[in-house]
């Protein structure tokens, strides 16, 4: 054989390469092709299903309603208005002290969980993540019978209200305490106890030990906490709906002009304002994930924290307060929906369900909901792992996959109204060829895959990355098809991982409102949503029915996946602990 | 026709050009070794080899085909990696046949291919274990093992043993010469250890800088190196800067020693000289002996079989090893402190342009 080229490889799009420019290149076998055909795919859909409608938001916030171009008039006219101009700043002086309150409860948490000899961590940490299950109304529901107008609790609100930003702020700072937790319990986590035997060596007092080894060394969780508390609060729909009465914000904003007046052009502004503080923090994180990277090197002793009796029970103590609050916001909406007639007859009654949900048509909603999140923890999840696989594993079509990889962290700095927004740009129009997802489950099952796909993409990726970088390149030797090595070997390892993965989608579409509230049609109204309709149309009662109903079921998965994994991990695990 | 042909084979990445232009021919059947410090360019050139990296420019021509573009799964080797990686989640019996499933190789010819394997590298009992469950040596063989499978007719093998302790290390170098020679695959091995390049190689490849420096067999390359960077890398060496002074004359420092120059070299030129420890003789050394010096001994360190002397001559700054056995202490018995006549025997005096 010569290096003639094969006829064949001159048709062959990756192979375009002129002999003559000096670069060699190896002929790509038809095995790999198959690879990057995949792979191609997986990038089109990414560009069809997130840039397009990202593009086309941009597109339709410089057009009047007409569709005629008119530059940056909608952006004037938008900071022309007191009253939009005010949501700006509620957004970021609600998010803001979110933050600032979030923090220190769950760096707390997270110092008591890993560093104090505390009794009962497993079940503290569960009830501290308890809020995950729910979707973030659920809070705002609940601080609407524990403190509203006709609240078990009202008079302890003496001329104040719940309603408006006092309600905001406690119903997110309950809903990003968990996401905030794990952060700072992983940050905390990843200590060298000899660090602290050095300090102990020299005589060194506890508050310095405090601040001069664990706040620098969980420092870049505090930070990425604080982005991400951030970032939920701004971009988060369902609590200021709920309970944030005449109280504007952004996200709100967004929904009143889309669906309230129709005036997609100023929909279009105020998503790409709100992107804005959500595009800085995630490139702050970024960069700060990036200097992270070697905290821990492979031969650092983990921290084992000794017995301090007066400091682990005040650990303890605040733990346990802090728990009970959460199962006390949470109690209340499944109690409340339980209840007969607020705030008159509070005898045990299923009106709320049967009544409120079953006979008033909207039960539906909630196996809508079901179907969807299978959807997205089945489908959702193959695409995702064996795109980051694609990405990570194979070789070839190099000027591709820099692309995919950006378009698989894009979602994480997209809010999912905006998000939801461009999806109703981009389909709505008859003209689109996918106009027909619209209104479908489908559409909806894209968009949620979408907007959770980062945190997904990156749990794949780090499963990916620890297994062994030269199966591919042993199974080649051995003439043996990635995809062989793929199912035999890649996925049995990384099963724990796309369990994770399918669950985090499951939970997350169960509960999310956001990027959907736009999408839906009649026939696809989504549990979460149908708490927005209920609430909105007073029917708290039922809302809290609907809320419960998500808990539940989202508690009773995330039990399944757990055993699961246990079963899963007696059968196919065998060999991590031999 | 040699079985593996290179020419002209050139890495850049970017600006960093990790191979320049290098060409080998190796033979069929033998064991060769690549030697040189990290960033040579060895392993660069064993993957290029292999189809996982791909040169810049240059032809790879194995068993008279022209495999220069060809992916890997397109040619025939079989590859060990340094991190050996076995599946974790298949038995030690399925990671061994895992080339021959796809080879529609009957499920019963299989199984004895895979016992015939495992027998051949000395783990006949392991083939139900995991992985997880073996000691790295262990798996360092059961990783050759499932390279030799298919019977490839090149056999790679990227670092492997530079995982393992000293004592396996030492014991396995010998179970896998043993075993190429065996089977006769060729075989080229990567490696910054010159001692196992040394034990191990029919003919060791010395690199430095994307180049290489000398090919030739272990004897050749230790006793004849061709540049000082091949001399001082491969054993432990005195190198000195000298000055020629004579037909056959040498001025080192304060010193002048006798040696074979090539004729060619110009009165005054710059050279370098080169020994190695054990060529350093005190034994019936007096003050006739040509080429010999009074050097006064400064550290002594026992190594067992031998014991190494470092010592000065007069004259030169730097100081200079001699390997002395026990043999020649016990006669000798030198303190720091002492002087002792020692010779550098003219014929094992290398010289190299300065």
């Amino acid at each position: 054989m010569s290096t003639a080229r094969h006829p064949a490889a001159e048709r062959d799009p990756i192979d375009w390469a002129p002999a003559h420019a000096g670069v060699t290149r190896l002929k790509v076998h038809w095995t790999d092709r198959i690879a990057h055909a995949f792979l191609i795919f997986a990038g089109l859909a990414l560009a069809l299903f997130l840039v397009a409608p990202m593009v086309t938001i941009l597109a339709k916030s410089v057009e009047d309603r007409a569709g005629e171009f008119v530059g940056l008039a909608n952006f004037a006219q938008y900071f022309q208005t007191p009253a939009l101009m005010r949501s700006i700043w509620n957004s970021l002086w609600v998010s803001s002290l979110v933050t600032v309150i979030t923090l220190p409860l769950a760096f707390t948490f997270a110092y008591a969980l890993t560093r104090s000899r505390m009794r009962w961590k497993t079940l503290l940490r569960n009830m501290a993540l308890v809020p995950i299950l729910a979707p973030s109304l659920l809070a705002a529901i609940s601080f609407i019978f524990w403190f509203g107008n006709q609240g078990l609790l009202k008079p302890l609100m003496g001329d104040g209200q719940i309603y408006g930003a006092p309600g905001i702020v406690v119903s997110m700072v309950f809903a990003t305490f968990p996401h905030a937790l794990m952060i700072l319990v992983t940050a905390l986590s990843l200590t060298d106890a000899r660090l602290y035997e050095a300090a102990d060596s020299l005589g060194t007092s506890i508050a310095r030990k405090f601040f001069t080894i664990t706040v620098p060394g969980a420092k870049y969780g505090l930070i990425s906490a604080g982005m991400v508390v951030f970032t939920y609060a701004i971009s988060d729909f369902g609590i200021p709906k709920v309970i944030g009465g005449n109280f504007n914000m952004l996200a709100t904003d967004i929904f009143k002009l889309v669906i309230g007046q129709q005036d997609f052009a100023k929909g279009a502004v105020v998503g790409i304002i709100l992107l804005v503080p959500v595009a800085v923090t995630y490139a702050v994180d970024a960069y700060v994930q990036k200097r992270q990277s070697a905290l821990l090197s492979a031969r650092s002793v983990p921290y084992v924290p000794r017995p301090a009796r007066a400091f682990d029970a005040a650990m303890a103590a605040f733990c346990w307060v802090l728990s009970v609050l959460m199962l006390a916001v949470l109690g209340m909406a499944i109690y409340a929906s339980f209840v007969k007639l607020w705030p008159y007859n509070f005898s045990f009654s299923l009106d709320h369900y049967r009544l409120g949900l079953v006979d008033a048509g909207i039960f539906p909603a909630y196996l809508n909901s079901l179907h969807l999140a299978f959807w997205c923890a089945s489908l959702g999840t193959v695409f995702i792992f064996v795109t980051a696989y694609l990405l990570e594993k194979t070789r070839g079509l190099d000027a591709w996959r820099p692309f995919v990889r950006l378009m698989a962290v894009l979602p994480m700095g997209v809010p999912g109204m905006v998000l939801g927004l461009g999806y109703i740009f981009f389909f709505v129009p008859a003209a689109n060829p996918l106009h027909f997802l619209y209104g479908t489950l489908a559409i909806l099952v894209l968009v949620t895959v979408v907007h959770y796909y980062s945190s997904s993409h990156l749990t794949a990726v780090t499963a990916l990355k620890q297994i062994d970088n030269e199966f591919e390149s042993v199974s080649a030797s051995l003439k043996v098809p990635f995809w062989r090595t793929f199912f035999r070997v890649t996925v049995p390892v990384c099963l724990p991982a796309a369990l994770d993965i399918s669950r985090y989608l499951f939970v997350n579409a169960m509960t999310t409102v956001s990027a959907v509230v736009f999408l839906y049609s009649p026939n696809t109204v989504l549990a979460s949503v149908a708490i927005v309709n209920l609430d909105e149309a007073g029917d708290i009662g039922p809302a809290a029915a609907m809320a419960s109903l998500i808990v539940v079921t989202s508690a009773f998965v995330c039990g399944l996946y757990y055993f699961a994994q246990v079963w899963l991990d007696k059968r196919t695990q065998s060999w991590r602990d031999p | 026709m040699e079985y593996l042909e290179l020419s002209g084979i050139r890495k850049e990445f970017g600006e960093f050009v990790a191979l320049k232009d290098v060409a080998l021919d190796v033979h069929a059947g033998e064991f060769l070794c690549l030697l040189g410090p990290s960033g040579c360019g060895k392993t660069t050139l064993l993957r290029i080899i292999a189809g996982l990296e791909v040169q810049s420019a240059g032809r790879i021509v194995q068993a008279g085909r022209d495999i220069s573009r060809l992916p890997p799964m397109d040619r025939d080797y079989g590859i060990v990696f340094q991190s050996y990686a076995l599946f974790p989640n298949l038995s030690v019996a399925d990671n061994v046949a895992y080339g021959l499933v796809n080879r529609k190789v009957p499920r019963a010819e299989r199984a004895a291919r895979v016992k015939e394997l495992l027998a051949l590298v000395g783990l006949p009992d392991s083939g139900a274990k995991f992985p997880g469950q073996l000691s790295g040596g262990q798996q360092q063989r059961v990783a050759i093992a499932r390279a030799l499978a298919t019977s490839p007719g090149l056999l790679l093998l990227d670092e492997p043993l530079s995982a393992l302790d000293a004592r396996v290390r030492v014991r396995l170098r010998g179970e896998i010469r043993g075993l190429q020679q065996r089977l006769g695959v060729t075989t080229i091995l990567v490696t910054h250890d010159q001692e196992e390049a040394l034990t191990m190689a029919d003919r060791i490849v010395v690199m430095k800088d994307g180049a290489i420096e000398q090919i030739g067999t272990p004897a050749e390359v230790y006793l004849q190196p061709a540049t000082p960077f091949v001399a001082d890398f491969v054993g432990k060496t005195n190198l000195l800067p000298a000055q020629c002074s004579g037909e056959r004359r040498i001025q080192v420092g304060a010193q002048r020693f006798e040696c074979d120059l090539d004729g060619k070299t110009a009165n005054g030129a710059a050279l370098r000289i080169f020994f190695r420890p054990e060529d350093v003789r005190v034994r019936g050394v007096n003050g006739s002996t040509p080429n010999s010096a009074a050097a006064v001994v400064e550290k002594i360190e026992f190594l067992g079989a031998y014991s190494r002397i470092t010592f000065r001559l007069n004259g030169i700054e730097q100081p200079l090893v001699a390997d002395l056995s026990v043999n020649d202490m016990a006669e000798f018995h030198p303190r720091p402190g002492d002087t002792l006549r020692v010779a550098l025997p003219s014929e094992r005096l290398r010289v190299f342009a300065g």
